[in-house]
């Protein structure tokens, strides 16, 4: 090995790549200067923070010990639970099934025509834009209180969404089984029903049960704002001041999320996971 | 009788293929041999128009082909079956579903959007799977056979669409040297027992000698070689290959059948 003569060919290679390291000092001294700013500039005060921390350990000792108080209210809250449980369930299933035709629309390997991806696409950014906490106080105004309302906006915030991964999830997919499909004689719609459609089910199918995961927590927080479900309980309890009935409240949410963390996170495991080792 | 006319595909400035024509009797095995990059893949797109010609016609028994659309454009295509070179198969399919693809175009879209076959299609498709010895592989799924086996569920889904000539762009090319003999034999059979016209791009020499009755030799998008495999000389494969021809003839002529397994492999 002759350093000398390999310098002499290759003098790109050893040279010191000054511009690179300027980008990579760049890329750590501007988030930090911004973060500096950041603190400067949203007024925060620690001293605060630590004068408040009394109060914080007296909130903690009015929840303990949790309690439910009654028989009576304990099957209210489980059934609100449930309720929660059946927004999240809903609003995510119902938000899947809209968007799984227009995140085929969305693609560009399905939908070569410029104009029209765009349009679907910018569509689908401006639903997304919107927070579920925000369609819930629209729907409420249109369909009223109640879980109805809580249903359908989980489903209006997480169909665009879902509408945007689906189409990058079908836009990764290979192209191999597509050509293959078409090369024997069948239509654009036996492509994608035959070579995409087996290819993007299980990950659509993922995404689907990991937004179910984090909807249980959405469909606990609009609830507040009168969605329906425990949120609503859990706000009248923080009004009333019943700090042990609050505590059991967010460990019954907390246990439920839990629960569904573990269950869905097996499922997702099941559906994407049995692809052969080779 | 195919008839290939002129033809000349373009990707922006770079020419694949220079004005081409050929004339491919029925019946005939012909190889396409020439290196990388000579637009042998693109001769065959072309012709089953997965890939659009810049000029140039292709007509099949005196019909331009390369003007038809829609359901004429699908019959096309179910007319001359591909067979590609990373076998194009729906990995998440079973084995059976995939060598039913070759039905698509005579089936009615509602039926086989909804997977509902008729009982010939599958019995033509087990006995397609039969005679290439991989029925009993029919439920598994696709991705989860040795490279072989698929391009053997991919011979048999070309042999489900009834064609009248297949297109084989580098069958063998990812496959080792028993399984390149088996599918290459697997193609012959085809050949000779169906007569259905075999079109096969293929890197091995040998190989191409073996099979072939006739071969077409590319380079830099033109024929340079139209002709029977005793016919090619060592210049011409030079003029093929570049420098390399003379090695790989010397090679062959010592040991053929490593250098076959070598070619294979490659
Ligand atoms: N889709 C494409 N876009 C741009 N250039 C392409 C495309 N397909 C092929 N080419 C170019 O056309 C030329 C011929 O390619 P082609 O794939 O037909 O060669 P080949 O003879 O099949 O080579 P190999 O033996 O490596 O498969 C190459 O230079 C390639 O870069
Ligand atoms: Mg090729």
């Amino acid at each position: 090995m002759d350093l000398a003569a390999l310098t002499a060919r290759h003098p790109s290679a050893f040279r010191p790549d000054w511009g690179r390291r300027a980008v990579v000092a760049a890329c750590v001294v501007a988030p930090v200067a911004l973060f500096a700013y950041a603190l400067a500039s949203l007024d925060v005060s620690w001293s605060r923070v630590f004068a408040g921390l009394g109060r914080l350990g007296d909130f903690v000792g009015l929840m303990l010990p949790p309690s439910y108080g009654t028989t009576a209210k304990l099957l209210t809250y489980l059934h609100a639970l449930a309720e929660t449980l059946a927004i999240a369930f809903l609003g995510t299933l119902l938000a899947a099934m809209l968007a799984l035709p227009l995140g085929f629309l969305a693609a560009r390997n399905v939908i070569p025509t410029w104009i029209f991806r765009f349009g679907v696409r910018r569509f689908l950014d401006t639903v997304r834009s919107v927070d579920t906490l925000i369609w819930a106080l629209i729907w409420i105004n249109v369909v009223g209180l109640g879980p109805f309302a809580g249903v359908l906006a989980i489903m209006s915030s997480d169909f665009g969404a879902f509408g945007k991964l689906f189409s990058e999830a079908i836009e990764a997919a290979d192209n191999k089984a597509v050509e293959g499909v078409e090369s024997a004689g069948g239509s654009r719609l036996h492509g994608v029903r035959f070579g995409l459609l087996p290819q993007v089910l299980p990950v659509m199918a993922s995404q689907v049960l990991y937004f179910f995961e984090s909807n249980t927590r959405s469909a606990t927080i609009i609830g507040i704002v009168g969605a329906g479900g425990i949120g609503q309980y859990l706000y009248e309890e923080i009004k009333v001041l019943e700090w042990g009935h609050v505590s059991f409240l967010v460990l019954l949410v907390l246990a439920a999320v839990v629960l569904i963390d573990a269950v869905s996170a097996r499922l997702r495991f099941a559906v994407i996971g049995n692809r052969p080792q080779r | 009788m195919l008839v290939i006319e002129g033809l000349t595909r373009r990707f922006g400035g770079k020419v694949a293929v220079s004005d081409v024509s050929l004339t491919v009797e029925s019946g005939g095995f012909v190889g396409v041999i020439g290196r990388s990059g000579a637009g042998k893949s693109t001769l065959l797109r072309m012709i089953n128009r997965l890939q659009e010609p810049s000029e140039g016609r292709i007509l099949c028994d005196g019909r331009d082909v390369t003007a038809l659309r829609g359901q004429a454009l699908r019959d096309w295509r179910a007319d001359c079956a591909m067979i590609f070179q990373q076998f194009n198969l729906s990995g998440r399919l079973d084995v059976l579903t995939n060598v039913l693809m070759g039905r698509l175009n005579k089936t009615s879209t509602l039926s086989s959007v909804l997977r509902l076959w008729s009982a010939q299609d599958k019995a033509m498709a087990l006995s397609a799977l039969e005679m290439l010895d991989i029925a009993n592989l029919a439920a598994q799924r696709a991705d989860s056979l040795s490279g072989g086996q698929q391009q053997r569920v991919a011979i048999a889904r070309a042999l489900v669409q009834e064609p009248r000539m297949i297109l084989a762009d580098e069958p063998i090319a990812s496959l080792d040297p028993r399984n390149t003999k088996v599918v290459m034999d697997a193609l012959l059979r085809i050949n000779k027992h169906y007569c259905i016209t075999v079109l096969c791009n293929l890197h091995s020499l040998d190989l191409a000698r073996t099979y072939c009755d006739r071969l077409v030799g590319m380079a830099q998008g033109r024929v340079v070689f139209d002709g029977a495999p005793e016919a090619l000389t060592e210049d011409v494969a030079r003029e093929l290959y570049g420098l390399e021809a003379g090695e790989v003839m010397d090679a062959a002529a010592e040991r053929p059948q490593p250098a076959a397994a070598a070619f294979a492999a490659a």
